[in-house]
């Protein structure tokens, strides 16, 4: 089936290629849901696509206030106005000649402009001219017909409330409808959109979030782990740290392609456990990307200098790439989808989080968490891309809690970093927990971190530690 | 009009019917008919004669058409007939898909060998 490609960012992904053509599509959502902006978007972008679009607005104040708007927007171009993009008046027509005259009138400039897209904003405006819903539904099926005959695509957009989508007839006949809100969450006044119905086409359900920005929307596909299992091949190789005593502990290293979780409390060094594990694969020439939501770039490559880490070297030569995302911009609908993207542009052999649990306090809902969590964790292990997720252990003194959301689940090795108190002075001791699908060194070890790197001491000799 | 033209007439008319009858059962009547006005349109800008093609929610008739053709007998009207269906299918072919007009087509097409159907690619 043929599709009316959008241009729209990630849109005509989650829609399977597009927006079936012919189709009549609903834009629904509440006034400064962004329907109006989503919409232009489409008929900007057809129209450098050469496609012709008739706009016709019911209220006839708000057309030059629309245009005025629009004008910030990249996608917006004066050329295309008039000769693709082509403005009229239906509300009046409606309103003065009586609604028996509507479809003629928009026959009329149908076979006048011969368009590819037909806009009606807002449709649901016009509903009031109708004198009762009977015949209202009558003007709906009639104008559906129409529509396709002329081999158009439709979009009726109005201000329509989630329980009215269920109930008014032009939601029987429409093929395609697009709900759009927003949400207060935090710090952010977030955007989402949901595809109800879209016939012809397979398309990715649930809320996606999106922005606009001067580019126009932008939409973020929902991140979800995939219903069916996963199967990917477990690959024979060993990632090292680069740590003798460590990669000895883990029989030469993690497992190629698995996902590692190191949990920690606040100083026990997961940062720089996880940052040797970048740096030892880029002197092995493998690309790695350290994600950091806690510390700045340049406070990582200080850290990572007093320890001795050829750092700069590897980050001029482009094997290891440091992202930082603060914690307080952190939404992670959008920069879910961005970390995939950023993998998977650089192709990326070791990957590092630092930390979940700047994540996890960024999301209200914790199942969204956990799902974005296994999302990228699926995405990460079909890549066969080995990774390290760090998580913060609120009580340094406690091992056994990894992490809230049992996130543990999803992780294949698990690495553990803890104080203990031996004989009045605070010590660090390292455990592997599990490693799947291999085996490793039971001992709870002693570890410093000095000015010449990681050292791995001897097994603590107490009986109590992990209680 | 001569009788080679009423019989001409008469097997686009049966044409017309059979073309009708077979797009409303995809299309639903309301909207076979809505084609049928929109084709009319079209090849109204060369031959404004179409535009005496009845049609209605019992079908098409071209009784109009034919009683004209007494007034100017020149129309050349296989070619408007020809164009009318042309358009008609290439449309229809749109709307639902090539496959289910192919069997639309190839029952018009055992009737009139000759008729030069719009290529896929138009």
């Amino acid at each position: 089936m043929d599709k009316l490609i959008t241009g729209i960012k990630n849109l005509d992904y989650i829609l399977g290629g597009g927006i079936p053509v012919y189709s009549l599509n609903i834009v629904s959502g509440s006034p400064g849901s962004g329907k109006t902006i989503f919409i232009q978007n489409i008929i900007f972008n057809s129209a450098r696509a050469g496609l012709k679009s008739l706009y016709l607005t019911t209220i006839s104040e708000s057309q030059f206030k629309m245009v005025r708007h629009l004008q910030g927007f990249e996608f917006f171009s004066d050329d295309l106005l008039g000769e693709k993009v082509i403005y009229g008046d239906f509300g009046a027509v409606l309103r003065k000649q009586g609604t028996d005259k509507g479809l003629e009138y928009l026959t009329q400039l149908i076979k006048k402009h011969l368009p590819n897209i037909v806009v009606i904003d807002s449709f649901k405006a016009i509903r009031d001219v109708f004198p009762d819903e009977r015949t209202f539904r009558a003007f709906v099926f009639d104008l559906a017909a129409a529509l396709s005959i002329w081999e158009v695509t439709a979009f009726l957009v109005g201000e329509y409330e989630e329980k009215e989508l269920t109930l008014l007839s032009e939601f029987a006949v429409a093929d395609g409808i697009f709900h759009l809100y927003g949400q207060e969450e935090k710090r952010f006044q977030k955007r989402y959109i949901r595809i109800l119905k879209m016939r012809g086409t397979n398309f990715e359900q649930g809320e996606h979030l999106f922005q606009i920005s001067p580019v126009g929307i932008e939409v973020y596909p929902r991140m979800k782990p995939e219903g069916k299992e996963l199967q990917y091949e477990v690959k024979p190789g060993r990632k090292g740290f680069g740590i003798p005593g460590l990669d000895e502990m883990l029989c030469g290293g993690l497992s190629e392609g698995t996902i590692t979780l190191i949990s920690g409390g606040t100083g026990t060094g997961k940062t720089t456990f996880a940052l040797k594990f970048l740096l030892e694969g880029a002197e092995k020439g493998e690309k790695g990307i350290f994600l950091s939501f806690e510390e700045p770039a340049a406070q990582l490559q200080n850290t990572a200098r007093h320890l001795g880490f050829e750092i700069d070297k590897y980050l001029a030569e482009g094997r290891l790439g440091i992202e930082f995302i603060s914690p307080v911009e952190l939404d992670v609908d959008r920069h879910g989808f961005e970390i995939l993207d950023m993998i998977r542009e650089k192709k990326v052999e070791r990957f590092v989080i630092d930390s979940i649990s700047s994540f996890e306090s960024s999301v209200s809902d914790i199942q969204k968490y956990k799902d974005y969590l296994w999302a990228i964790g699926q995405q990460l292990k079909r890549r066969h891309i080995s990774t390290i997720f760090t998580a913060v252990n609120e009580d340094p003194f406690l091992p056994l809690i990894v992490s809230k959301a049992h996130i543990s689940l999803i992780t294949d090795n698990i690495i553990i970093l803890r104080y203990v108190e031996d004989d009045s002075s605070i010590k660090k001791v390292l455990g592997i927990l599990k490693t799947r699908g291999s085996d490793h060194d039971k001992a709870l070890r002693e570890y410093e971190i000095t000015p010449n790197g990681i050292n791995i001491l001897g097994k603590l000799d107490r009986t109590d530690m992990l209680r | 009009m001569s009788e080679i033209v009423e019989k001409q007439v008469e097997r686009y008319e049966n044409l017309l019917r059979e073309m009708w009858t077979a797009s409303a059962k995809y299309l639903g009547i309301l909207s076979a008919n809505l084609l049928v006005e929109r084709v009319v349109w079209e090849v109204s800008m060369e031959y404004q004669e179409i535009e005496l093609l009845q049609y209605d929610q019992n079908g098409i008739s071209c009784a109009r058409i034919a009683a004209s053709l007494e007034e100017n007998p020149d129309l050349p009207v296989e070619d408007m007939f020809m164009k009318f269906i042309t358009r008609y299918v290439a449309i229809l072919a749109k709307l639902l898909g090539h496959e289910r007009t192919e069997e639309i087509r190839k029952r018009l097409k055992e009737e009139f060998a000759t008729i030069p159907f719009a290529s896929r690619e138009e």
